[in-house]
């Protein structure tokens, strides 16, 4: 077979981590260090689970800021614009896979931004900036838990284009080439117990009153929809509450 | 190449960026055809370990990211050292330190794995590669992209975890700077919703033409 060929025996293997004991090295420990802050997640689901929280909020996010009319610049709405449109990609699928392998999605969790940040484009790119380098970090951090193959190609493929719309913000604002655009040589890891710190002063709190009109996508409405926001965020703000406490007692 | 970029694993080949764009608008990560997330075994063949030119496994891969990254480091090394980039040479700066740290980070830990690292390649390149901005951008481009799909294609294909998490730390690098020249170029910084992938065969004959002086 060709290199393409996925051998499910050799990947079931790979479980134990054991970072230590594969390499050390100067560059070599720094760099698989990422490898060690590799959380512990149920099940796929509940990864895709997880992941799907943190693009509903961006996806959200976008929307609302996009509809703000912020943005004069054509490069800037542009690649906002992508942002979004690939956003509602990842909830979408994201929410499909969920399902096709017999999880149930979460609820679309009720968001909540800070007053100001949609009033100017400077407070809107800069927590854009934010989400994005949250959920590169995020993915990174998870990805070590996915069993299936396939849905490891494919969470990494979005944690690829969380970087490139990280770094896209960082360039369109100016910001310094290192620190601001990229962010090393390496991208670094964040636990679930600091993604969640991160994010949660934006869920659960108002209902979606305020929320723009999501133009023409219907499907991708649908998949969100009917759902009790409230409750929604409530249950996974536990679960993902549960899921911090125990990878950090592990 | 790109309808081949989904290479062996893919269950389904998108004419270009935007039908794929728009099959992921509607489709699940998993795909059409994709079994393997139905709890079936068997969905691809299980054939021999990874062996190639690059050796077998996850040294294999280590050897091919590292025979890819030397290019880059080589390549950025030389654009940087002049000063035909103009401003653009601040975003250029940065990436040539990345691609030198790749270099070193995978040599590392080849060698705390036993194993004997590829040879650094001797490299060419077309005429006005470092005279001319547009043209350094352009292949500057070619690499982040190439470089993209090829980690990405070896996500799959990588057991231990640790090497794992450390080439997808790089990856997002690569994703970085592609999206970065992308940008200077004014082309799509993010062409497709997901990162693409190619197969070993398919990156080393598309770097093929700059090795070998």
């Amino acid at each position: 077979m060709t290199n393409s060929s996925i051998n499910r025996r050799s990947f079931l293997k790979r479980g134990a981590l054991g970072a230590g004991a594969v390499v050390s090295g100067e560059a070599a420990i720094q760099l698989l260090s990422t490898g060690r802050a590799w959380a512990a997640f149920g099940s796929d689901a509940d990864v895709l689970n997880y992941a799907l929280t943190l693009e509903y909020l961006e996806s959200t996010f976008y929307e609302m800021g996009n509809a703000a009319n912020v943005i004069t610049d054509a490069t800037e709405k542009d690649v906002l614009a992508t942002i979004q449109q690939d956003e509602e990609a990842h909830v979408q699928a994201i929410s499909d896979t969920i399902k096709k392998i017999g999880g149930t999605p979460v609820a679309k969790p009720s968001v909540t931004f800070p007053d100001g940040t949609f009033t100017s484009r400077d407070s809107y790119l800069k927590l854009a900036k934010t989400f994005e380098e949250t959920g590169v970090g995020a993915y990174l951090g998870a990805a070590g838990s996915i069993q299936n193959k396939d849905i490891l190609q494919a969470a990494a493929g979005i944690f690829g284009v969380e970087a490139r719309h990280a770094a896209a913000i960082g360039y369109i604002t100016g910001a310094a080439p290192e620190g601001g655009i990229y962010m090393g040589a390496t991208e670094t890891a964040k636990q679930p117990a600091d993604v969640l710190a991160a994010v949660m002063p934006f869920l659960g709190g108002m209902p979606s009153a305020g929320f723009p009109p999501r133009n023409g996508n219907p499907d991708f409405l649908a998949a969100g929809a009917g759902a009790g926001l409230l409750a929604g965020a409530g249950l996974l703000v536990a679960g993902l509450r549960r899921r911090a406490a125990a990878a950090e007692t592990e | 190449m790109d309808s081949e970029l989904f290479g062996g694993q893919a269950v389904i080949h998108f004419k270009d960026e935007t039908t794929r764009r728009s099959f992921l608008r509607t489709a699940a990560l998993v795909g059409v055809g994709a079994t393997l997330a139905g709890g079936a075994t068997t969905a691809f063949a299980a054939g021999p370990e990874m062996a190639s030119q690059f050796g077998d496994g996850d040294v294999g891969v280590l050897n091919y990211a590292l025979t890819l990254e030397y290019l880059e480091a080589d390549f950025y090394a030389q654009g940087t050292a002049k000063d035909f980039l103009g401003d653009n040479k601040k975003y250029l700066a940065p990436i040539a330190q990345h691609e030198a740290a790749h270099v070193q980070a995978i040599l590392g830990t080849l060698q705390k794995l036993g194993a004997t690292p590829a040879a650094k390649p001797t490299f060419k390149y077309p005429d006005g590669t470092f005279t001319d901005a547009m043209t350094f951008l352009k292949t500057a481009n070619t690499f982040e992209e190439t470089g993209v799909k090829a980690y990405h294609g070896q996500v799959p294909l990588i057991k231990d975890g640790a090497i794992l998490g450390a080439a997808a730390s790089i990856a997002g690098v690569e994703s970085r700077h592609a999206s970065v020249l992308n940008l200077i170029l004014k082309q799509k910084f993010a062409p497709a919703p997901v990162e693409a992938h190619a197969s070993m065969d398919e990156v080393v004959a598309a770097v093929k033409p700059f090795l070998g002086a």
